[in-house]
């Protein structure tokens, strides 16, 4: 008889409570981005230190990527270290301070006043951030179990303080001169720091782990995993250096060559996965998922034509632009449509039908979202995200608007869907005992 | 079949009732995909003991299918105490899946 062993790998499931109120909000936040977005084109022809432009990053960043993130960090880690959540009330405090200081920063930008409402929103984002980061720190030092991914997760939360700190000082460092230069001057290197440290660290501890679990696929290798971990990490910090300390511009190669080493290498272990999935039937959530690990090539790409472009001091606005609107409205919002679909059903399957397990039938959680509504959603967001690059860069508003309506109509879907799933109602048909 | 039971008679009812526990992410149930490796039936002490695995260590559905295991057994055996593991010795593959379980999964 085997005797002994405890539950190991038994999830330690969070509150559902805990998790929902940050996916509610991000769908929200995607939603005000896309409406901002369609009445703000104008300000995609201009430069990207402009009012609208800097307050949809920032919805998109913080408002959208980072609060969904937040919401299934919250969910992820206890899985990956068979620990349970140290505080629930430290993620509603997470919670309140971000959904407060948020639209608060957001409203600085927008009318690019950054007195005192603007100063306590990255007050409050800080705040919020830190009792994250408080909550993962003791969750997993109270865990045993050594894990890639949470290593992952951890480093980027780190990122993402120093993220927002230093976003804090450029919020002051518009009224009380606080830094060496002008706000405008650190922007490339607080937008990297969220950029790389937070969103490309997490997004590849995260879907290091998911992506192989829902292509049900034995595909597994640590070492490249760590790899990538610290080429990103040398990276991130080499070009820290470079951006402070000098002012070469040809020394932003060798943070790029790691960035696309990390990538291409990225890109092999979900292509292994993939090959080497259990599961023939790809389904949309999945696919979409995948195609995000590609559209990281977008970003990369134009990033090497500005960089190329500066070394004979050419600086091309719609280039950049299209290299910023390539990460928030692509891969990330890519990686998290399909992933979306993926967690958030379980999470209210979970909710609804856990005490039932076993004892009737019950609706698979992909039947608690549209598949068409999902599918419909995915094909507006694609050629929507598609037009609205190519409207960006050569400089056309007539593109720009019919893409602005299509990521709109997207992100209606999304939030349908997602409404659809969370006010879902138990359907089950108990089973007659023998 | 992967599991072993101390006795077959009771281990075979209960394996047709685990076939209600299902992988929500993959559709299929626990016997077809292969998780349940031991059924043991304490006749003296009235306990069962159900040691089963899961497709990925770190599944956020472990606990719901655990539940399910373990409603079903004491659904199926209201007069035993009901004792399941979760165990990755050895680690679940798709060797172990069913005739039936490789037709649903068109493997």
């Amino acid at each position: 008889m085997l005797t002994g062993n405890s539950n190991t790998g038994l999830a330690k499931n969070t509150s559902y409570k805990v998790v929902l109120p940050f996916y509610l909000y991000a769908g929200i936040a995607l939603l005000i981005a896309t409406v901002l977005t369609l009445f703000s084109t104008p300000a995609f022809l201009q430069h990207y230190f402009y009012p609208n432009t800097l307050a949809i990053t920032h919805v998109m960043a913080l408002g959208w990527g980072t609060m969904m993130i937040l919401g299934a960090c919250h969910q992820l880690v206890p899985v990956l270290i068979e620990q349970k959540l140290y505080s629930d009330a430290l993620a509603y405090l997470s919670f309140f301070f971000a959904a407060i200081g948020i639209p608060l920063l957001i409203a600085g930008f927008y009318q690019f006043d950054f007195g005192w409402p603007a100063q306590i929103g990255a007050v409050f984002i800080n705040a919020a951030i830190i009792f994250y980061l408080i909550n993962m720190a003791i969750s997993m030092a109270k865990s045993k179990k050594e894990n890639v991914h949470a290593v992952f997760i951890f480093t980027a939360t780190l990122w993402l303080i120093i993220t927002t700190i230093a976003g804090l000082l450029l919020v002051y460092n518009f009224s009380y001169n606080i830094l060496s230069k002008d706000s405008l001057s650190y922007l490339p290197l607080h937008a990297h720091l969220g950029i790389i440290g937070w969103f490309l660290l997490l997004v590849i501890g995260v879907g290091s782990r998911l992506i192989p679990m829902f292509l049900i696929s034995k595909y597994s290798n640590n070492k490249i995993l760590w790899r990538i971990y610290f080429l990103i990490n040398f990276a991130l910090i080499s070009f820290i250096v470079f951006f402070l300390y000098f002012n070469i511009t040809a020394l932003y190669f060798i943070p790029l060559t790691a960035i696309a080493i990390a990538l291409f290498l990225f890109g092999s272990y979900c292509y292994k996965s993939y090959h080497e999935r259990i599961r023939k039937k790809v389904d949309n959530q999945v696919k979409i998922s995948l195609l995000s690990v590609f559209m990281m090539a977008f970003p990369l790409t134009f990033l090497l034509i500005v960089i190329c472009l500066l070394l004979f001091s050419v600086s091309n606005i719609p280039l950049i632009l299209t290299y910023g609107f390539c990460i928030f409205f692509g891969w990330i919002t890519a990686i998290i449509f399909g992933m979306t679909f993926k967690t958030l059903p379980f999470i209210i399957w979970n909710k609804v039908y856990h005490s039932k397990a076993g004892l009737g039938k019950t609706p698979n959680p992909k039947e608690l979202f549209s598949d068409k509504i999902f599918l419909v959603m995915e094909i507006s967001y694609l050629s929507g995200f598609i037009l609205f690059a190519g409207g960006v860069l050569i400089s056309n508003e007539i593109i720009l608007k019919i893409a602005a309506v299509l990521l709109l109509i997207a992100a209606v879907l999304y939030n349908g869907n997602v409404w659809r799933a969370v006010t879902h109602k138990p359907k089950s048909h108990e089973r007659n005992n023998q | 079949m992967n599991e072993i039971t101390n006795n077959k008679e009771k281990c075979g009812l209960a394996l047709g009732e685990l076939k209600f526990v299902e992988d929500p992410e993959i559709g299929l149930n626990v016997v077809d995909l292969g998780l349940i490796y031991q059924i043991d039936f304490d006749e003296d002490q009235k306990k069962i003991f159900c040691a089963h695995s899961l497709t990925t260590q770190f599944c956020p559905m472990g606990e719901t299918i655990n539940d399910g295991v373990t409603n079903v057994l004491r659904r199926t055996f209201p007069d035993f105490a009901v004792e399941t593991i979760i165990t990755f010795d050895p680690p679940w593959n798709s060797q172990k899946i069913s005739e039936e379980g490789r037709e649903f999964l068109n493997l």
